[in-house]
């Protein structure tokens, strides 16, 4: 990771009519990293990146893409590498057709179609037509197209929308691997899940307006691992509790489980000393886990605590 | 422009695209020289409209002058075409793709323009030979003479008619592609340019004559028939220039400035 940043924008926004998409949003994006970008539907993530690619004219702000005006995508669309809105293609054109007209369009290597169809396990299915092609293959073929130039930077929009579990552990796969290769890519998607396992940074709008923009790692320790204890004699819950609070921790109660914020403290060794005290204590713990909070989990509470 | 142009080409040059339009332009020559051939009567008897005359076919332009007239019948056939390949890129999202390979608009929408023009001329050049060929075989059964049609005249006024004909598309060309562009949608823009150029002209020159020498698309066919009794070709002609410039003026300052949201 380098600290010129592949992408910064400063006050960004857009305005349709009275309503504001994207509202004076301020973010840098280091290079090489997998940046999730994540809001509620309607919070501006499509806008957003649609403005980054010119598409779209900001009302006001500015910024630059791979060190060029962000007026100017002339300058930079040929070393990104984008799936917008879902892949748009021409349905009577096989795939192969396809990427040749978009090859041709973006001054590309027609040679490169090969290796992006292999990339995306298209190649068997490179003679079939675009508009009989599922949800899935669809989506395959539109990354397949964002990476025809070789690209610095990918942006990609839900590009997990309409893959199977086996789809999304190939294109979590692909991701690691694009990364790997020293370049950066922001990805939106609406299965945090997903995001959680491929992104190391994280940007977060809500309402047009930036949230977080940091480390994943970073907006993962916003919220405290708990441990989780669970007595294997639902009547001993009461007298567990009790132990919890003889040891100076605060517990809350989920249904047969008693919850405790580990609140800095390492979480393994509170465990273990929770478990020694439990069984002095005559409590046979059927269940004793650690549990890190998600990123699903944190985003909720995030918002959670936004809306309150 | 120049790889837009290119990356039209791939679409227009596929075998499927090529073999149905093979078919079209033999069905439309061979048809469109046999309806003429068909409807051809002495200048005495001849009435109003675009019929041609025995005394006109017999003269060394007479041969391609079929094609003109037969290619003058299918003017909102061809404006449906482009509007509707044009307004299909908005509606599917392909001008998004698009765009984010080509970001310079105008450049993208010239190439496009150039490529079905490109594809045109050389449909428009076998169906003018067929034409000529189909005639040429037909013409005996009709009474025409044809004895000029193999003369040096008759190949300088094939080239005349051709680049008649290939101004009238590219005039229907710019006016359809605004049209796409302002209303994004293949239907709409389908029901607005088939109502305008068909219908709507026609029936308000019924009730309002000088339509003939106002309006785009009668001005376009009178270009083609080789004038009327209300304009000559040349005026019509200059004035189609006026409204295809501002067309597209209009069409590439909307397509350079609007965001593409689908």
């Amino acid at each position: 990771m380098t600290s010129t940043p592949v992408l910064s924008v400063e006050g960004l926004t857009k305005h349709y009519g009275g309503r504001v998409a994207v509202d004076a949003l301020t973010v840098e994006l280091p290079r090489g990293v997998v940046a999730g970008f994540i809001g509620p539907n309607g919070a501006g993530k499509t806008t957003t990146m649609a403005m980054l690619l010119g598409l779209v004219r900001p009302t006001s702000g500015r910024g630059t893409v791979l060190g060029e005006p962000l007026d100017r995508p002339d300058r930079y669309l040929g070393r990104v590498g984008a799936l917008v809105e879902g892949p748009a293609l021409w349905p009577a054109l096989t795939a192969f057709e396809n990427l040749r007209v978009l090859a041709r369009l973006g001054g590309n290597d027609v040679g490169r179609i090969p290796e992006v169809l292999d990339l995306v396990g298209l190649t068997d299915r490179a003679g079939d037509r675009f508009g009989e092609y599922s949800l899935g293959m669809k989506q395959r073929l539109g990354i397949a197209a964002a990476m025809l130039g070789d690209p610095t930077l990918l942006i990609l929009d839900e590009p997990a929308n309409g893959l199977d579990p086996v789809g999304m552990s190939e294109m979590r796969e692909l991701l690691g691997r694009l990364a790997a290769e020293d370049r950066t890519v922001l990805v939106s998607s609406h299965i945090l899940s997903e995001l959680e396992q491929v992104s190391d940074w994280l940007l977060i709008i809500d309402q047009g307006q930036l949230v977080y923009a940091g480390e994943a790692a970073g907006f993962a320790a916003r919220a405290s691992t708990e441990i989780l204890l669970a007595p294997a004699n639902d009547d001993q819950l009461l007298t567990l509790a009790d132990v919890v609070s003889a040891a100076g921790l605060v517990a809350g109660r989920d249904g047969d489980h008693l919850v405790v914020e580990v609140n800095g403290h390492d979480p393994r060794p509170l465990a273990a000393s929770l478990n020694h005290a439990a069984a002095s204590a005559g409590i046979v713990l059927a269940e004793l886990h650690v549990r890190r909070p998600s990123l699903e989990a944190n985003y909720l509470r995030m918002l959670e605590g936004e809306t309150r | 422009m120049i790889r837009s142009y290119q990356a039209e080409l791939v679409k227009l040059a596929r075998r499927k695209v090529l073999l149905i339009t093979a078919a079209a332009v033999v069905v439309f020559a061979v048809g469109g020289a046999l309806i003429v051939l068909t409807s051809v009567k002495p200048a005495a008897q001849a009435g109003p409209g675009r019929a041609l005359s025995l005394e006109q076919l017999a003269g060394a332009g007479g041969g391609t002058q079929i094609f003109r007239t037969a290619a003058s019948f299918a003017g909102t056939f061809l404006f449906v075409i482009f509007v509707g390949v044009v307004a299909a890129e908005f509606s599917r999202g392909t001008i998004r793709t698009m765009l984010l390979r080509q970001p310079r608009r105008v450049r993208l929408l010239a190439g496009k323009l150039a490529a079905l023009l490109t594809f045109a001329a050389v449909a428009l050049a076998a169906t003018e030979t067929i034409t000529w060929i189909t005639a040429r075989a037909l013409a005996p059964g009709h009474d025409v003479a044809t004895h000029a049609w193999t003369t040096l005249n008759a190949a300088g006024a094939a080239f005349t008619d051709f680049g008649a004909v290939m101004l009238w598309i590219t005039g229907y060309a710019v006016l359809g592609m605004a049209v796409a562009i302002l209303l994004r949608s293949v239907p709409l823009a389908l029901a607005v340019g088939i109502g305008w150029a068909g219908p709507f002209e026609h029936l308000v020159q019924n009730a309002w004559t000088p339509a003939a020498k106002v309006f785009p698309g009668l001005l376009l066919e009178a270009f083609v028939a080789g004038g009327t009794t209300d304009i000559s070709a040349g005026q019509a002609l200059a004035r189609i220039a006026v409204y295809a410039t501002i067309a597209a003026a209009i069409g590439a300052v909307v397509f350079a400035r609007r965001d593409v949201t689908a």
